[in-house]
């Protein structure tokens, strides 16, 4: 046991920070990705993350808290991909590719300025990669309130949302505002990956969005139980990313910890490959034994 | 169109002309053109050629991280016009090389003080102007360089030379009386900047250098490590917080405020020298007075 959790683990201030906000993080983008999946939106939350990577370069550079600089930059970002138009599915790659260039852009020459104008040290890999050993405690309480904030949202959300995923035909003839639950789930997306950027880092954001629910798609039968086996992984993900991150400092003589980005994003990769195996058998054993059997959305989450 | 691509060769031919002339061309009034790749250097260089040398310094923003400067054009165009270079070396400013491979000239003149000093590349802390007993070295060789330079004139910088290293003497003696002093004392550092003047004063730096080179190199710090810095303050276990000032995130902002809570005072170090009023010699003078003042009366001494 010792070898798997070194002493001094709970006792630590940055890793209990580390834990809550992970958990927080995990479980908003768990609720979230579920739905861009199964929306096929995917593209949208990695061009987010690039809006957020401007957002967050540039509160540096102003100076302001990196997280209103995530969560502004992405919120733009949605706000700029709706009016170019990705509602329109045909235009969505476009509208999306398009504000992803500009932000990459912008995301250069902000942390161009920040190294060069303004004395902040590492913020490339900070804003990049993340630093979540280094986010403040006092940080926790207004990630809580936007993470709960769309949770609720998403909970209300939650029919119109699957109805216009599967036809917006269908659900505007059911009374749905299609366009109105289009908007209100870039918002989502938005603040979820503003988030999940200061836990993980901007670019590595899409992996906690997308990894753990498209792992719970492939295994759970319904989106209900997607989502919560999404939030589950995903703080699983996180917890034990962050526990290898810690452990990893006894493991060279040097006490050069690893970074626990990493560790948290192979863990939702070995996650997903496992469940690939894991379909691969079910499917096996259902073609042999024909059932009906309709797994969530076609298992690939399309 | 064959008339305009005709125009463009003979601008093109123009320019290259412009190009060649301005590295071939030759310093005016017997004044030779410097560059220092740091300010402090640049300062010393200065010190060392008085109305001989006309220096230029690169690094000279208090308020950008020295480890992350990217060089523009301007740099380049200095630096293919010196006549000498000096430079820190140790990866801290490998922008340098990068420009002289690009403009190469056998007859510039390179000083860097990492070979000067006879550090090896393996050494781990590159601020070495935060030791001012080797930067009499450092002055002796811009000393003879700038005598190769212009002949005429070697006993003008050796003199000068003699006047610089007399001002040192008084830096060094100030700074080996307070090891007699302070010998031991426990202090806590964000980053490698100031270390070499520490340890030239006796003082004990607790904090891991793993630590220190995370901040310096923008890496996440392990959390074993922020809480290990953290608890120097809350369980008082420094007398002092010597802070780089110059360069800074939410990480070393959070623990000046732990150390101000804790009441430990701090000092804030420049990697650059701050610009104008001082002099590398009044700068590290200055810096030595706010260890100093923090260590005898608890007073934080956060920007010179």
């Amino acid at each position: 046991m010792h070898f798997f959790l070194e002493p001094g683990f709970f006792s630590n201030a940055p890793v209990r920070t580390a834990l809550l906000l992970g958990a927080v993080v995990a479980a908003v983008s768990a609720v979230v990705g579920v739905i861009t999946v199964v929306r096929s939106q995917s593209f949208a939350g990695h061009a987010l993350t690039d809006v957020a990577t401007a957002g967050g370069s540039g509160a540096y550079y102003l100076g302001v808290g990196a997280l209103w600089g995530f969560l502004g930059g992405s919120l733009a970002g949605a706000g700029a991909m709706e009016l170019i138009g990705v509602q329109r599915v045909r235009r969505r790659d476009l509208a999306t590719g398009i504000v992803l260039g500009a932000a990459t852009g912008l995301s250069a020459l902000f942390l161009y300025l920040d190294t060069t104008v303004k004395a902040t040290t590492g913020a490339t890999q900070q804003i990049l990669f993340g630093s979540i050993f280094s986010v403040s405690s006092s940080t926790i309480p207004y990630v809580a309130i936007f993470g709960g904030l769309v949770v609720l949202m998403m909970a209300i959300m939650r029919r119109p949302l699957l109805l216009t995923s599967l036809s917006s035909e269908i659900a505007s003839s059911q009374g749905v505002r299609v366009r109105m639950v289009g908007v209100l789930f870039m918002f989502c997306l938005a603040v979820s990956v503003g988030l999940s950027s200061i836990a993980i880092g901007s670019i590595l954001s899409t992996a906690l969005l997308i990894g753990p629910a498209a792992t719970a798609l492939r295994v759970a039968r319904s989106i209900a139980a997607a989502t919560f086996l999404a939030i589950g992984l995903g703080i699983i993900s996180t917890w034990l990313g962050i526990l290898l991150a810690y452990d990893s400092f006894y493991w060279d003589p040097s006490s050069q910890g690893l970074p626990v980005s990493f560790f948290i994003v192979a863990i939702c990769f070995v996650f997903y490959v496992f469940s690939g195996i894991a379909l691969s058998r079910r499917r096996a054993q259902e073609t042999r034994r024909p059932v009906a059997t309709d797994s969530a959305l076609s298992a690939e989450g399309r | 169109m064959r008339q305009g691509l005709a125009v463009l060769g003979t601008v093109l031919a123009g320019l290259t002309l412009v190009a060649c002339g301005t590295t071939a061309a030759v310093a005016p009034n017997g004044i030779i053109r410097a560059v220092g790749a740091e300010n402090e250097y640049a300062n010393v260089l200065s010190q060392i050629g008085g109305r001989y040398v006309s220096v230029t310094s690169i690094l000279q923003n208090p308020n950008t991280d020295p480890h992350a400067f990217e060089a523009s054009t301007k740099v380049a165009k200095a630096v293919s016009a010196a006549q000498i270079v000096v430079q820190n070396g140790l990866g801290y400013d490998t922008f340098m090389n990068n420009i002289e491979a690009a403009t190469p000239n056998t007859r510039r003149l390179i000083i860097d003080v990492q070979k000067v000093l006879r550090v090896p590349s393996t050494a781990p802390n590159p601020h070495f102007w935060y030791e001012p007993f080797a930067m009499s070295d450092v002055a002796s060789v811009m000393a003879r360089d700038l005598s190769r330079l212009e002949p005429e004139h070697t006993s003008y910088f050796s003199q000068r030379r003699k006047i610089f290293d007399a001002s040192l003497t008084t830096l060094n003696k100030t700074i080996e009386a307070l090891g007699a002093k302070y010998h031991g004392i426990k202090v806590a550092v964000t980053e490698p900047v100031a270390d070499y003047l520490l340890r030239e004063m006796d003082v004990d730096v607790v904090t891991p250098f793993v630590f220190q080179a995370d901040i310096m190199n923008g890496v996440d710090p392990s959390p074993e490590d922020i809480s290990l810095e953290d608890g120097f303050f809350s369980k008082h276990e420094v007398r002092l917080f010597v802070y780089n000032q110059q360069v800074v995130d939410s990480l070393t902002n959070s623990l000046r405020d732990n150390a101000l809570a804790a009441k430990i005072p701090i000092v804030g170090v420049y990697e650059t020298m701050p610009t104008p009023g001082f002099t590398y010699q009044t700068w590290m003078m200055a810096e030595i007075n706010a260890i100093v003042r923090g260590l005898s009366t608890g007073k934080s001494t956060e920007a010179l």
